[in-house]
């Protein structure tokens, strides 16, 4: 039998330790729950298009809220109507909001101010059946009315059309930051509080007697990060599938693609911020002075993801578009762009090999900072010490 | 045979070891005394890896350390260290993988040395559910559980009752006679005196005294002689020989006597028989607490 390598054994036991946690499992649930929450509500809240309900009374009334119901049907706002024997009943039902508005011959009544989804439906349809009623009048057959005014819609000519793909693809990216940055938040935070938890128990030593810093600073890296692309894995496959099945949201084609994205961020963003969440991690001895450490960290995935709701919105502008290259910033910044069709493979390629050098250039850094620092129990050592105290071992 | 050679190691502008040099063979049990703050834990700690030193070497069957040779060595620091939330049996069986034991053989090294420190109901807690006791034996099982050919422990008695401190010194002595070459660092003198055959001595990171306790007893120290009989007004008719002690409760009946190195004690024991009939007449052996108080004052 051979002996399985160090960084192996650490990675699986920070995989399965973290696992077990009963913290880690209420915090994995919660978010899962928050995530279906985000996706379910606001579709229950809009209930599938507005309604209103319109008093009526008499004849001249009652064509219009038919004109204004017919109109309603096409633009997917549903009208009811309501016959009341006068106006005074009518009134009433407007003051108990039983009804939105009360049409009689000659007026509307409402409670304060007349609906803005209802206005642009109600004036036409009574100017129409006005109209209607002035030419029969005049004798004019209400046949040859009808057809003269049934003139089809203007048709709509787009020099680029929008297509529902692609706006699916930005929903998806949306929700895809927004996981993407809870995810690097979380597991830089537990690798963080996994090298201070090594040092407040002192375990540290015991470990570094066996392999080297660098073995147990990979091995934890690797064992987290996995936890933390499975989590993703199982937010989409959860998530995805309610979305889809409640039809808050259709899969768009290249849905495929824009979830790639998310992962393969997740991934240089991971191996970005955890190092170097361990590295300022290691300059702490207890977990109570472990906020402070991180907290400038904390702020850049935060800033982060302000500029990739930016670039959500407007995925053309100059600070997307730089933002875009720019490492660590690019992680929730270029999910957005490919997912609205910003960027082609060249420039996507190009963004990534940037963020892969600095993902080395700082896994450098954190890693000496980690070897200089970890041993050191009391005070919070200073950057200057933890950095130059490696250069020996 | 661990060899240490001419270690030193500063911090900043103090000096923690100066050219500390000992060794130990396997199958010895080597005690490590010295004040507080003298650099013993420093000493271990290079040994170990852990830290690195300004200068010297430490060896290990003759060849420098690496890393595999390392992972054949157990290690016990001052300051405990286990993972609070792990269970026992994971948390050893981690350990012993860490240092290179397959993972089956791991496995059962774990449940055997549980079960031998009296921990095998426990396998399945996490460490942090145990008592400060408990925790200790768990302590001493991570550093035994790949059976290592160099165990260095800081302070290993230090927190233990009385039936720890045998079941610890029990498990030492056995796995020297298995061969383990075995360090440890003490406060306990009694307790170093009754384990261990050699000793070394460090004050302000200087060895001042290595060996076997025996030698150490005699090298530099008069000879003493307990006499019992006579008052002591007698002592002062023998040449080179002085009253250093009259034991309280031998009712002036009882005397301690430094002799000059060479001095014959025969006639010391003349000279009282002299004065009166004797009792008891018998050579008085430094203890190491007196070795190591002479040692750390001739500072």
């Amino acid at each position: 039998m051979s002996r399985t390598s160090p960084v192996l054994l650490v990675a699986r036991r920070e995989f399965v330790e973290r696992l077990r946690d009963r913290t880690f499992q209420v915090s994995t649930a919660v978010t899962l729950v928050i995530l279906l929450g985000v996706i379910i509500i606001p579709h229950l809240l809009s209930g599938g298009g507005t309604s209103y309900t319109l008093g009526v009374v008499g004849d001249r009334a009652r064509s219009v809220a038919a004109a204004v119901s017919a109109a309603g049907s096409a633009t997917d706002i549903t009208i009811k109507t309501q016959a009341f024997p006068d106006q005074a009943a009518a009134e009433t039902a407007v003051r108990k909001k039983d009804v939105t508005a009360a049409l009689t011959d000659r007026e509307v009544i409402v409670r304060e101010d007349l609906p803005g989804g209802l206005a642009p439906l109600l004036q036409p349809a009574a100017q129409r059946v006005a109209a209607l009623d002035r030419l029969r009048e005049q004798g004019i057959d209400p046949a040859r009315v009808a057809a003269a005014l049934a003139s089809p819609p203007l048709p709509v000519r787009a020099l680029q059309p929008r297509s529902a793909s692609a706006d699916a693809n930005k929903t998806l990216a949306f929700f895809g930051i927004i996981v993407l940055y809870g995810q690097l938040a979380t597991y830089g935070f537990w690798v963080a509080s996994g090298v201070v938890e090594e040092k407040a128990s002192r375990i540290i030593e015991v470990l570094l007697a066996a392999i080297r810093p660098r073995q147990l600073l990979t091995g934890k890296l690797l064992g987290i990060g996995l936890l933390g692309l499975g989590v993703l894995v199982l937010q989409a496959i959860v998530a995805l599938p309610v979305a889809v099945a409640i039809g808050a949201f259709d899969l768009p084609t290249g849905w495929v693609g824009t979830l790639s994205q998310v992962l393969l961020w997740f991934l240089l963003g991971y191996a970005f911020y955890a190092t170097i969440f361990a590295g300022a991690a290691a300059t702490v001895s207890r977990q109570e002075e472990l906020q402070n450490a991180i907290t400038p960290l904390t702020l850049l995935i935060f800033v982060s993801l302000i500029l990739g709701f930016g670039a959500a919105n407007n995925p053309g502008s100059t600070l997307a578009t730089v933002a875009s290259y720019v490492p660590p910033l690019s992680v929730l910044v270029m999910p957005s762009r490919w997912a609205a069709g910003e960027v082609g493979v060249g420039q996507l390629a190009l963004s990534v090999g940037l963020m892969l050098v600095a993902v080395l250039a700082i896994a450098a850094l954190a890693v000496r900072l980690y070897e200089g620092a970890v041993l050191r129990v009391g005070a919070k050592v200073r950057l200057r010490d933890a950095w130059r105290s490696t250069a020996r071992r | 045979m661990l060899e240490i050679r001419g270690l030193t190691k500063s911090y900043g502008s103090r000096v923690a070891l100066d050219g500390v040099t000992y060794s130990v063979r396997p199958g010895e049990m080597f005690g490590f005394v010295g004040p507080n703050g003298a650099g013993k834990t420093t000493t271990m700690r290079i040994v170990l890896g852990v830290l690195a030193a300004d200068a010297g070497s430490v060896h290990w069957a003759g060849r420098p350390l690496d890393a595999a040779t390392r992972a054949r060595f157990g290690y016990m620091p001052e300051e405990r260290g286990l993972y609070p939330k792990m269970r026992v049996g994971d948390q050893l069986s981690y350990l012993a993988a860490l240092h290179g034991l397959p993972a089956a053989t791991a496995r059962a090294a774990a449940l055997r040395w549980a079960t031998e420190l009296g921990l095998a109901e426990r396998l399945g807690e996490p460490v942090e559910k145990l008592s400060l006791g408990n925790q200790q034996r768990v302590q001493l099982a991570a550093a035994l559980v790949h059976d290592p050919d160099l165990l260095v422990l800081d302070e290993p008695f230090s927190g233990l009752d009385p039936v720890g401190v045998d079941v610890l010194a029990g498990v030492l002595a056995r796995r020297v006679s298995e061969g383990a070459a075995v360090v440890f660092s003490s406060h306990q003198l009694e307790l170093v005196e009754r384990l261990c055959e050699v000793v070394g001595i460090i004050v302000a990171g200087k060895m001042v005294a290595t060996g076997p306790v025996e030698e150490l007893r005699h090298r530099g120290t008069r000879p003493r002689w307990r006499v019992d009989g006579p008052p002591p007004g007698w002592v002062r008719t023998v040449a080179g020989a002085r009253v250093i002690d009259v034991p309280a409760g031998a009712g002036n009946r009882g005397v301690v006597v430094e002799l000059d190195q060479g001095a014959d004690p025969t006639q010391l024991l003349d000279a009282a028989r002299a004065a009166g009939p004797v009792t008891h007449f018998a050579a008085v052996e430094p203890s190491l607490a007196e070795v190591f108080r002479d040692a750390v004052s001739a500072r």
